[in-house]
């Protein structure tokens, strides 16, 4: 059965896109397939022109080097300590002198608000909130262009997902990437969204400003 | 559906999964090849691996070794000492523990230890998003995960047998010339250089273990990537890497000794 039906989507550059949608209705499905980790059956998805599914590994892998991507569990490598997930990008494809890696790394870790001493620390250290903030730091030292957000507040307190609302509106003034976001958080929604797209049944059945979403459009969240 | 019809659906079923299995663990193969010309582009995963594949499992080739050398020895002396020369029986210890003992025991050890926390390692972070999080880092997960783990099993391996071997023939000598005094020193000696084939020792000390060593590792490997749900798919994914790679061990040893000696 297909989960996803259809869509039909144009992210404009620059811009915050927020899909809205209740779980189980293909937000994740649908964010990871804009980023081919998972293959669709049929379509096609393009980014300035250059289409997504025919690329090879190796274009695809370069393709890569222009996003990135915030994983609904963080996803840092647990055998890694946090400067290692932090710096492994840069280590692994750029030639950087220790010097400029030892500041790009502190400069996203005090950019998400984290101090020196977490550094050494390991991914299963660190509280939800933090693991987060490392994981937008992350993403943030790759300085993407595109960057992807998959639940960002999901199973969060009120207080740490506000600062992950507020780091998202940072980032992008910061980097000025287009940000696409897949939630069913409504208030993160509010915060951060310069457009919206309501995915339901498989579907975007709605797609505008974030002042057009009415909150009786927002009612099949809680069907 | 009735009880045969069950029995032949779950015999389908059995037979797909084996040939998919079989299917997806060559395909891993030749995909860990491709990846080898970016082997220095992993090295420090690589060095990691050796460290993992040679030191962390020093003690228990050690331990293994020490009592296979004693046990073969009591065993040795006790079957064949009215029936062999003292040197014959020497040499047959000799050769059955390179060739045969210390090689396959040390690896059915091993896949049970590296094997088992490989696939462990492998299906946590495929569970956990880890996987997915290297692509969109531009790192491949074969070129990152498998490639350095078989690799570091394909060298690491020889240097623990040939570690393991060497011990378990001193602990023969120690029980059999130093403690019992059952056969002089010089005896032990001439028993070991009877019939000598260097082939032999490429064949027990680097051939089997190496082919063992990659096997563990990709067996482990291919298991943790193929792992699915939670805490419970990472559970069975090391129990299959361990009872796969056991039972390929025990296939290939007869194969090798079939087509090389």
């Amino acid at each position: 059965m297909p989960v996803l039906k259809g869509i039909d989507l144009d992210i404009h550059d620059n811009e915050t896109l927020v899909i809205l949608g209740p779980s189980g209705q293909g937000k994740t499905v649908f964010i990871k397939t804009l980023v081919r980790l998972i293959h669709p059956d049929s379509g096609s998805i393009c980014y300035d022109g250059e289409e997504l599914l025919t690329l090879s590994h190796k274009q695809l892998y370069r393709f890569n080097d222009r996003i990135a991507f915030v994983f609904q569990n963080s996803a840092l490598l647990d055998f890694l300590s946090v400067q290692d997930n932090l710096q492994l990008y840069l280590l692994m494809h750029k030639a950087i002198s220790p010097r400029d890696l030892q500041r790009r790394t502190l400069e996203a870790l005090h950019f998400v608000g984290l101090d020196d001493d977490v550094l050494d620390k390991f991914p299963e250290e660190l509280s939800g909130g933090m693991r987060k903030r490392v994981a937008i730091a992350r993403a943030m030292v790759k300085r993407p262009q595109y960057l992807f957000y998959d639940e960002p507040t999901t199973g969060l307190d009120q207080t740490n997902a506000e600062k992950i609302s507020e780091l998202i509106k940072m980032l992008k003034k910061e980097i000025s990437a287009t940000s696409i976001i897949v939630t069913h958080d409504i208030k993160l929604m509010r915060d951060v969204a310069d457009r919206v797209a309501l995915l339901k049944d498989g579907l975007i059945s709605f797609v505008g400003d974030r002042d057009e979403v009415s909150e009786q459009m927002l009612d099949f969240l809680y069907e | 559906m009735n009880k045969s019809q069950k029995f032949f659906v779950g015999l389908g079923d059995k037979t797909i999964a084996f040939f998919t299995n079989v299917y997806d663990m060559t395909y891993l193969l030749l995909q860990t090849i491709k990846a080898l010309p970016r082997l220095w582009f992993y090295r420090r995963q690589l060095i990691e691996q050796i460290y993992i594949f040679s030191v962390k499992t020093l003690p228990i080739a050690a331990i293994i070794a020490v009592f296979i050398g004693l046990g073969a020895t009591v065993q040795g002396t006790y079957q064949s000492s009215d029936l062999l020369s003292r040197a014959i029986t020497v040499n047959v210890i000799f050769k059955s523990t390179i060739l045969e003992l210390c090689p396959i025991v040390l690896s059915l050890v091993l896949a049970g230890k590296l094997g088992a926390s490989l696939a462990a390692e492998i299906g946590s972070m495929k569970i956990s998003e880890q996987i997915e999080a290297l692509e969109t880092l531009s790192l491949d997960p074969v070129g990152f995960l498998v490639m350095p783990r078989v690799v570091a099993g394909l060298l690491m391996l020889p240097v623990i047998t040939i570690f393991a071997n060497f011990l378990a023939m001193f602990s023969s000598f120690f029980v059999s010339a130093v403690i019992s005094e059952w056969i002089s020193p010089q005896e032990f000696y001439s028993g070991l250089e009877m019939d000598f084939k260097t082939f032999e020792m490429y064949f027990g000390n680097l051939i089997k273990p190496a082919v063992y060593g990659l096997m563990i590792a990709l067996v482990g490997s291919h298991f943790g990537l193929q792992t699915s749900g939670g805490a419970r798919g990472v559970g069975e994914s090391s129990t299959k890497a361990v009872v796969i790679s056991a039972i390929l061990i025990v296939i290939w040893d007869y194969y090798l000794g079939r087509l090389l000696l």
